[in-house]
């Protein structure tokens, strides 16, 4: 099986021939004014990843174009649910593909927390982390990503792309389940502590 | 609340990725309510969520995916999908939990499965070979030695107990595996209230435990 992309061009500057900050500016014109030029340009280069995302995930290739398909639609619907003060665009659009996968091919809701916006983020009653549910810096995180150990990002990707568990990993990979989470928990500390965070 | 126990960093990347089960998402998101710092590292895990898929290798869609994208949008009114329902704890009591307990927590339908210990089953939620399922503990009760065979999440709703890791109290979340044994206590004051979901059975140590483990069917 193919696990590794590693040491693809950077495409920071080609989402579509745009930066990030212009695909956040892009999902915000959807949500804002209906604008359809600028979902075409997204659809331009969100459905084949999510096609790809959808495949790895074991689907075939006719359900993975029409589960990127279904994602795509949702995001017109739901983009004005987008918070720019809160992710980065493709994190936002990784949680619709990520959460329409789990409905349709695991056929269960994935729960996730709902905050009102009015308590966050000043709602951490002394915890010390006043700052920490700011967005995370994504062109920060890409260049943090590429300098990941290879046996550290296998079981990431795995994790992600192909939504295996940590024993199915483990199998996966022949490796005991122990050495699954500390390369999980060796690549999130490492990322994190690139991002400023005080683990 | 002063939440000392979080959710392990290889738990919430598998959150992130979609790759628990649904009685996981459900308790790690009871937990975050109250917990910013692990809504911040949730935040982080989906931000490489959004970078892996940006960095993927794309498959080319049909020729004519797009257009049937616009036709998709266009053959329903283009209606804004309501947000979801925001979650926020009442009397302790996390709100993503609350439509699970329609008749709220004090009024229960506990079933009593050894001296001092009670349960409720919290069905409908998908949770492999596991489950999802209150426990009610009397002060003082000892939970027979056990380990597990998958995964154990444990959020403490009310009350406390301790086992082998330190105190747990509202809020705290035990993360066990496999490679954990423990024996929770509960303290004294109140009865502890645990949502637990598991992603398998568990394994009890002792002889008259393993009887015990048809009947609880835990």
């Amino acid at each position: 099986m193919m696990l590794a992309v590693t040491n693809i061009i950077p495409e920071s500057e080609n989402i579509a021939g745009a930066s990030a900050s212009e695909t956040v500016d892009r999902l915000t014109s959807v949500a804002v004014n209906r604008d359809r030029h600028a979902f075409e340009r997204l659809y331009g280069y969100f459905a084949p990843r999510i096609k790809s995302y959808m495949i790895r995930q074991g689907t075939d290739e006719a359900s993975a174009d029409d589960l990127a398909q279904e994602t795509m639609v949702q995001i017109w619907r739901k983009a004005h649910h987008y918070d720019p003060q809160k992710a980065a665009a493709t994190t936002w659009i990784f949680r619709v593909a990520r959460n329409l996968r789990i409905d349709r091919l695991r056929k269960y809701k994935l729960h996730e927390v709902e905050m009102p916006p009015e308590v966050e983020p000043g709602d951490d009653e002394g915890s010390g982390h006043e700052s920490y549910e700011k967005r995370p810096d994504a062109d920060k995180l890409r260049a943090l990503v590429d300098t990941l150990p290879q046996n550290q990002m296998d079981v990431v990707r795995l994790a992600y792309f192909e939504g295996l568990s940590h024993s199915e990993v483990s199998l996966q990979l022949s490796i005991p389940i122990g050495t699954v989470k500390s390369r999980l928990r060796l690549a999130f500390g490492k990322l994190r502590m690139g991002m400023g965070e005080k683990i | 609340m002063n939440i000392k126990h979080h959710p392990d960093d290889a738990t919430i990347l598998a959150y992130a990725a979609g790759a628990v089960t649904e009685g996981f998402s459900l308790v790690l998101a009871a937990h975050m309510e109250s917990c910013p710092h692990c809504r911040g590292r949730m935040a982080e895990a989906n931000a490489l969520g959004g970078e892996l898929l940006s960095e993927m290798q794309p498959a080319a869609m049909s020729a004519n995916g797009l257009e049937d994208v616009w036709s998709r949008i266009d053959s329903e009114p283009d209606e804004e999908i309501p947000a979801a329902t925001c979650h926020v704890p009442v009397d302790g009591v996390p709100g993503i939990l609350i439509p699970y307990l329609p008749d709220g927590i004090d009024s229960l339908h506990w079933r009593s499965l050894m001296p001092g210990i009670r349960q409720h089953v919290i069905n409908g939620i998908e949770s492999g070979r596991g489950s999802v399922r209150l426990l009610s503990i009397a002060p003082g009760t000892i939970i027979p030695h056990h380990t597990h065979l998958g995964g154990e999440l444990t959020l403490v709703i009310k009350g406390a107990y301790t086992d082998e890791m330190g105190c747990f109290q509202s809020g705290d979340l035990a993360d066990l595996d496999a490679s954990v044994s423990h024996q929770p206590v509960a303290e004294s004051g109140e009865p502890c209230i645990c949502l637990i979901a598991t992603d398998d059975r568990l394994r009890f140590s002792g002889v008259f435990s393993r009887m015990l483990q048809p009947l609880i069917g835990i």
